[in-house]
């Protein structure tokens, strides 16, 4: 018999929460210079926010349109026959919540793969977390800390992290206000619908959300043939199929119909959707996930519906 | 199991086959364990597999397949026979082993010893000693008891031999070795032919301490064999017997053969239904008849089926008994010269000293002669006369010869064929009507018959027989007019002839012809020699060395070492030292055959008895151990089986990836491989476009001189004629092209056109060597000069520069003898009708190969003859008349100038292009209007 493609990994320990919190806690450390080195491939176009909003700096001149509520900036406008608006740039400081998903599912990793799933979602998050930090945001974790804004909050949000003995396998997202954004790096692998019940709570309270789904390419393609048990990491419950290529077409329809149906739902909501697959680099959705949370909108779209 | 040539060493184990249906049921519960996958998604894994019923069990055909696999591992421990032979039952005693090897054996020895095979390997199970005798072997041969080790040796060692079997001898032997022995086992191994003393044998042998006999006869017995062969005057007849037991219509072909071996004539023996006895006649004409050198029946591979035979290559006494003093002087008048130098060569001649007829005939007889030759002699005295009288009809033969003596005396009815007429008759005389008599034709009853009568003999005086209504049977020869030359009769067992005319050339040439030698050998093969002649010191007559001997195959060959000279004298008995075949030497032989002429096959009788008889076949041992190949099965289907649960695990379908790199890979190989092959299949020279575009379309060609002028002239004529031939005419030649002789393949072009100019270069001999290879095989070279009008005013001198040069050129070529193109030449009428060929200038004539002059009447209008012309020469500069310039206006003026002198130029070279690509196929087709008219009337 080959050896299997998926692994968990980490060991099954008795005190399964602390063990793994342990195990969490031993390469956060590693995963934060990780995603310090993954900061520095995205930092090199960042500059600033970049956007109007609510500031001292002037940001530009744009023409009024009628129903515009700013203030008309008649100097400029008396130059010429049009009438221009003046927007300042967008310098308030803004909360962003991040959170990873800690579920036993997430320590899943195929042959395929580089890292576990959890290793790249906990990159993806800190590396986030070292990105909005240095432009002066305050970053908190649902359930862990509360928003601060600190120069090293990567490391701060990392400690959190290897201190907390137990996570929540979901993010208590009460405390989550209006006109925040929150950052989920998850595999929602639930049913659809069990995930988008917790998600709505969020669409509500007008919160921007960006989901990334950090798949494993096992998890993706399917790979496995003959006659296979499979097992699921997270309640142990079993399945054999008697010739496991047979199903391969009918299951990844499905599963491409499961992050159809999530991403359309976000895309509804003005949420973005991102997929990073741990066998590629996790700069890629870093970039993705950063460049959508700098446009325009979301809470609107979230917030009004 | 009757149905099934099968049997079991332990058929015990089959009870195990009660137990597949538990290893049914077990099978069934243990599918083939899955391979264990951690797998997150497992709950959308879980919606797709709801549709597929999770396969608790092994697939049917697995558990079929290990179903099956059990079972043949159970049979295979049963240890299964195929196709069993039975055995015998063997006692604990020794076993004695009575094999017959006589002559009836030979056929299907194999089977035999295969037989006996079984039974020793039976005593050597046993640990037995084996007394192992063969009937037909010389009584002094070891018969042991063996180890059973040893007797398999022997048995390997034995062989079928062509004589005789000899039981009492042997079983008498057998028995004298088992004193002592109890609880034997006998085993016979007959060869179904019931002989002399089988039954006293058999009883002896059962005798002495046997516990049981096994017994084998084979199921078949030889088809038949020959007992006689008969050479009569009339017919050579076969005889031969057959099984008695064999009742059915049995037709068997046979063949006689020549000492060398080849066949020369068939016999068909025909068994009628219930009969053992049938006889053959072979219809061959008398000389065959005396090739023969033995007799087999076909498909008979046994020493009975041939017979081999000495009467025609043993030598005859003849005796010669003469009245005349054989006169030392003149021996060529001597009766008997001539007897004795054609009978030399065939026969023993035995004379007698003494003139003395009532000394000389019995002397003669004692000798026990075959014939007896009597040259013109009158009476006999008495006890002579009865003394030969006695002989022939003992069965000697008598051949007399006329003279003047005979026919002087008596007739003696009982020693002379016919009635004679007193006195004699003489033909052609001076004083007679008659001419001297040829011989006719010989008559078909007698023994002369498919002779070739002579033509060169004249009877001039003979004796006449009476006309008698038998005398036409009686005469074995005959003269023109019909009146018998030889005459034949028999006496009893004898025959007696007599020729009409004297041994010696006197009153005929018969003597000294070649028929006489002929005739004289054929009654001297009728002949046989009355008897042994006793040698007169009373010493054994010298034993005969074997010569050629049957095999127990039924095959003439050399003597084996242990065949023994045959005593003379003695009645011959076939044993193992004197094997049936032919003793003596080339010279003569004596033949000793197997079978007596009243040998009957008659089947073997059981011997009664009262110990329990078991019977065995003689066969070959097919029996068939099938352990090993069930096992061998079951091992594949093992790893069949293995290979089942890999591909239900599905390592095949994990490795697809791999084989479909492994594939690419191969492919890309393969790709390379294919591209390496193109590589090897690309044979392009440098220079086959050039070849390609010459013979794609005929092209004029013109050797390039070198010199720009004449070589833009040459090809400005060529394109001037190939204008003119795709005008005129179907051929449409391509550019003209300029060869160099010396480089370019010239074999592409019909003609090549030469303009000999002598300021250029001569050509290299190597060139000069091409252009005659070229002319060899088939090209002409039309050689212009160019100088017609350059030649004719120094009569000094008259040969021009380019004609020199002409002659520098074709003094290296094999050139033909050449001729003016005459009136009836081909080239005059294969497209124009042309008289003369002009170029640009006019008068000088064309030059080509001496055709054949017409044999066959006066009127035809052309030379028929093979091939083209390989060489023309003119001196009229034709590429000048045909030259034109781009806009087709001509190049050069004619010489004088003539419009028509062009024209005709063009035509020639029409005529030459067209006699160049159809070679004398215009010199049939002249005939066409004639034949067009007579097909019309």
């Amino acid at each position: 018999m080959a050896a299997s493609i998926g692994e968990a990994t980490t060991p099954v320990a008795t005190s399964e929460a602390l063990a793994r919190a342990r195990l969490r806690a031993s390469f956060v450390p590693d995963l934060l210079v990780e995603a310090r080195r993954v900061v520095n491939t995205v930092i090199a176009g960042w500059h600033g926010r970049r956007r109007r909003g609510i500031g001292e700096n002037f940001w530009q001149f744009r023409p009024y349109v009628e129903g515009d509520s700013s203030r008309i900036d008649w100097r400029r406008s008396a130059r010429d026959e049009h009438i221009y608006v003046r927007d300042k740039e967008w310098e308030a400081a803004h909360t962003v919540w991040l959170w990873a998903d800690p579920s036993p599912s997430m320590l899943y990793k195929s042959s395929h793969a580089t890292v576990s799933k959890e290793s790249r979602a906990l990159v993806l998050i800190l590396a986030l977390a070292e990105l909005l930090s240095r432009s002066g945001e305050r970053i908190g974790w649902p359930g862990l800390t509360d928003p601060f804004s600190a120069r090293n909050g990567a490391e701060r949000l990392a400690s959190h992290l290897t201190h907390a003995t137990t996570l929540a396998f979901r993010p208590d997202v009460s405390s989550v206000r209006r006109f925040s954004d929150i950052v989920i790096a998850s595999d929602f692998l639930d049913p659809v619908e069990e995930t988008m019940e917790w998600l709505d709570v969020l669409a509500r309270h007008g919160v921007r959300a960006h989901l990334i789904e950090v798949a494993d390419p096992a998890e993706e393609t399917f790979p496995y043939s003959g006659r296979t048990e499979f097992r699921d990491p997270e309640t142990g419950a079993k399945l054999t199929a008697g010739r496991a290529e047979t199903l391969a077409d009918d299951y990844r329809r499905i599963y491409a119909a499961r992050r159809q149906e999530l991403s359309s739902w976000a895309k509804r909501l003005g949420w973005s959707y991102t997929v990073n697959h741990t066998d590629r680099l996790a700069s890629e959705s870093l970039v993705r996930v950063h460049a959508a949370m700098t446009v325009d909108g979301g809470y609107a779209s979230g917030g009004r519906r | 199991m009757s149905w099934l040539p099968l049997s079991f060493g332990f058929p015990a184990v089959l009870a195990g086959l009660i137990a597949l249906p538990v290893i049914w049921w077990l099978l069934r519960l243990t599918p083939p364990k899955p391979r264990s996958e951690l797998f997150p998604p497992l709950r959308i894994l879980a919606q797709v597999l709801r549709k597929e019923e999770t396969p608790h069990q092994s697939p049917w055909w697995l558990t079929l397949l290990r179903l099956v696999m059990a079972t043949l591992v159970i049979f295979a421990l049963a240890e299964p026979v195929f196709n069993p032979q039975q055995r015998a039952e063997t006692g604990s005693g020794p076993l004695a082993l009575v094999m017959d090897n006589g002559w009836a054996s030979a056929p299907a020895w194999d089977l035999r010893v295969a037989a006996a095979q079984r039974l020793i390997a039976d005593a050597n199970d046993a640990g037995q000693p084996v007394v192992l005798a063969f009937t037909a072997e010389p009584a002094a041969t070891e018969i042991g008891p063996f180890e059973a080790r040893a007797a398999k040796e022997r048995l390997a060692a034995a062989k079928p031999r062509p004589v005789p079997v000899d039981r009492p001898g042997t079983y008498a032997r057998v028995a004298t070795s088992l004193d002592g022995a109890s609880n034997v086992t006998i085993a016979i191994l007959s060869d179904g032919i019931r002989a002399e003393g089988d039954q006293t044998a058999f009883a002896k042998i059962l005798s002495r301490g046997a516990a049981r006999l096994v017994w084998a006869e084979p199921s078949d017995l030889p088809k038949a064999a020959l007992t006689a062969v008969e050479n009569s005057a009339t017919a050579f007849t076969l005889s031969a017997v057959r099984p008695a037991s064999d009742i059915a219509p049995l037709q068997l072909t046979a063949g006689a053969y020549d000492d060398r071996g080849r066949r020369i004539a068939d016999a068909t023996l025909s068994f009628a239904p219930g009969e053992s006895a049938a006889t053959a006649d072979v219809a061959v004409p008398f000389e065959l008849r005396n090739d023969f050198a033995s007799v087999s029946i076909d498909g008979e591979a046994q020493a009975g089926a041939i017979r081999v035979l000495d009467e025609n290559s043993k030598r005859r006494r003849v005796g010669l008994l003469s009245q005349s003093e054989a006169d030392q002087a003149q021996p060529l008048l001597s009766p008997l010269y001539y007897i004795r130098r054609a009978l030399e060569p065939y026969a023993d001649l035995v004379e007698s000293q003494t003139p003395d007829l009532a000394v000389a005939v019995p002397e003669l007889l004692a000798q026990k002669p075959a014939m007896v030759v009597m040259s013109d002699v009158g009476t006999l005295p008495d006890a002579a006369r009865e003394a030969l009288v006695e002989w022939v009809k003992g069965g000697g033969t008598l051949v007399r010869f006329a003279g003047s003596r005979l026919a002087a005396a008596e007739p003696d009815e009982e020693l002379l064929p016919v009635r004679l007429r007193a006195g004699e008759r003489a033909l052609g005389g001076a004083l007679s009507w008659t001419e001297p008599q040829p011989v006719s034709e010989f008559p078909a009853t007698g023994p002369f018959a498919g002779l070739t009568p002579p033509q060169d003999v004249s009877v001039t005086r003979q004796v006449l027989a009476e006309p008698n209504p038998d005398i036409v049977e009686h005469t074995w020869a005959n003269l023109a007019d019909g009146t018998p030359l030889v005459t034949g009769a028999v006496r009893g067992q004898g025959t007696i002839v007599l020729f009409h005319v004297t041994p010696e050339a006197t009153w005929s040439n018969l003597p000294i012809s070649g028929s006489f030698v002929e005739m004289l050998r054929r009654i001297v093969q009728l002949s046989r020699n009355q008897g042994q002649v006793e040698t007169a010191n009373g010493a054994p007559a010298a034993s005969l060395p074997p010569y050629r001997v049957i095999d127990a195959n039924g095959a003439l060959t050399m003597p084996s070492p242990e065949a023994r000279p045959l005593q003379a004298g003695a009645t011959p008995k076939i044993t193992v030292e004197n094997p049936p075949g032919l003793y003596g030497s080339e010279e003569g032989v004596v033949a000793l055959n197997l079978l007596p002429a009243d040998a009957t096959l008659d089947p073997i009788a059981r011997p009664t008895t009262i110990l329990p008889v078991s019977t065995v076949s003689y066969a070959l041992d097919e029996s068939r151990d099938l352990k090993g190949p069930l096992i061998a099965a079951a091992l594949a289907l093992m790893a069949l089986d293995t290979l089942a649960v890999l591909w239900i695990g599905g390592v095949f379908a994990r490795r697809r990836a791999g084989a479909a790199r492994a594939t690419a890979a191969m492919l890309a190989l393969a790709i390379i491989a294919g591209s390496v092959g193109d590589g090897r299949a690309q044979d392009a020279k440098p220079g086959d476009d050039e070849a390609i575009a010459a013979i794609s379309k005929t092209r004029l060609a013109y050797v390039l001189t070198g010199d720009p002028s004449i070589d833009a002239v040459s090809r400005a004529g060529m394109e001037g004629l190939r204008r003119f031939l795709t005008e005129k005419t179907a051929l449409e030649p391509g550019e003209p092209a300029g060869v160099d002789i010396a480089a370019d393949e010239l074999s592409f072009y019909p003609l090549i056109y030469w303009p000999v100019d002598p300021a250029t270069a001569m050509p290299s001999e190597a060139a000069i060597a091409r252009v005659d290879a070229y002319m060899q095989q088939g090209g002409t070279v039309l050689f212009d000069t160019r100088d017609q009008f350059e030649t004719s005013l120094d009569l000094a001198n008259s040969t021009s520069p380019a004609t020199q040069r002409l002659r520098d050129i074709l003094g290296d070529l094999n050139v033909p003898a050449l001729e003016p193109v005459p009136e009836d030449h081909v080239l005059t009428k294969s497209f124009f009708i042309m008289k003369e060929f002009p170029g640009r200038f006019a008068g000088a004539p064309l030059w080509v190969e001496v055709t054949a002059p017409t044999q066959s009447g006066e009127d035809r209008p052309v030379r028929v003859g093979d091939g083209v012309s390989p060489i023309m020469i003119t001196a009229n500069d034709f590429a000048g008349a045909w030259a034109v310039d781009e806009n087709g206006q001509a190049l050069l003026p004619t010489v004088p100038s003539d419009p028509m002198q062009r024209v005709y130029a063009l035509r020639g070279g029409v005529n030459i292009m067209m006699y160049m690509l159809t070679g004398n196929y215009k010199s049939d087709q002249v005939h066409v209007p004639i034949l067009l008219e007579r097909l019309g009337q």
